[in-house]
């Protein structure tokens, strides 16, 4: 009997939704300027630490990268073209590490595509090295 | 005179439905609330080296640039080589993120080499950015 009442401002009053609308509007726009789609496609390089280089009985292949923009192993001018070939001829067995050294004048381009046509070719793990003249 | 007084009359008598509106809202909302992922970008524009084989990378990682000018950036600053490794510590000290470096075609391949041997002693992998295959 007294419910009446009650059941009756129910049905007079709404919820105001306008304060929710304008936060949930804030917060929106926060998301939409906070985010940033960073979509980003590479290669990753995987070498272990140096002293657990020695686990593996074949020495890596070494390629070499001087500052003229050639690509070089054991001296021989392979170019870059020849290293895909160069690793998968050594994987016969055991896929090989690759290590790449680079001098000073060497494009950070191309030492970027060989380590990725070594990738490519089955190689292990490709490590990037410094030499100093 | 007659159209406008109807218009007015019917404004009056009911008020716009704001219900699909705030569902539309809360849809883009959740949209973006999951797709963020706060990643603060070197904000530097390099060309990066066309590539056979790429994968996707982890998109939440530390992103470095290393310029054509042989300048690495970092959060939008030039930083110096040795700042690298203790800026990954601080970035990684959270949670375990991975280390992308966006390398400009032409820049220095020691520097590059550098950089990613003092990387690798702190993060869990180092990853270089390439071009996308259209």
């Amino acid at each position: 009997m007294k419910r009446k009442p009650t059941i009756f401002q129910k049905e007079e009053t709404e919820i105001n939704v306008s304060p929710l609308i304008d936060m949930v509007f804030i917060l929106l726009i926060f998301f939409i300027v906070a985010t940033s789609f960073v979509n980003e496609v590479g290669i990753t390089s995987t070498y272990k630490d140096s002293n657990s280089q020695t686990d593996s009985k074949r020495k890596p292949l070494s390629f070499n990268l001087p500052g003229s923009g050639q690509v070089l192993l054991d001296g021989n001018q392979i170019g870059l073209e020849g290293v895909a070939p160069k690793v998968r001829n050594s994987s016969i067995y055991e896929a090989p590490s690759v290590i790449i050294r680079v001098s000073g004048g060497a494009k950070a381009g191309l030492a970027t595509q060989v380590m990725d046509q070594a990738l490519l070719a089955g190689a292990k793990a490709v490590k990037l090295t410094a030499v100093s003249k | 005179m007659k159209l406008r007084r109807r218009s007015t009359l019917d404004e009056e008598d009911e008020s716009i439905n704001v219900s699909p509106l705030i569902d539309v809202v809360f849809i883009l909302l959740i949209f973006f609330i999951v797709s963020a992922t706060f990643v603060t970008l070197p904000g530097v524009d390099v060309t990066r080296p066309r590539v056979e084989k790429s994968t996707s990378l982890q998109k939440n990682s530390v992103l470095f640039a290393l310029s054509e000018k042989n300048e690495i950036f970092h959060a939008g600053k030039s930083v110096q080589l040795n700042e690298v490794a203790p800026l990954i510590t601080h970035a990684i000290k959270e949670k375990e993120k991975p280390v992308v470096i966006q390398v400009d075609q032409w820049a220095d391949a020691t520097l590059l080499a550098k950089i990613v041997s003092a990387a690798k002693k702190v993060a869990p992998s180092v990853s270089l950015a390439t071009l996308k295959d259209r």
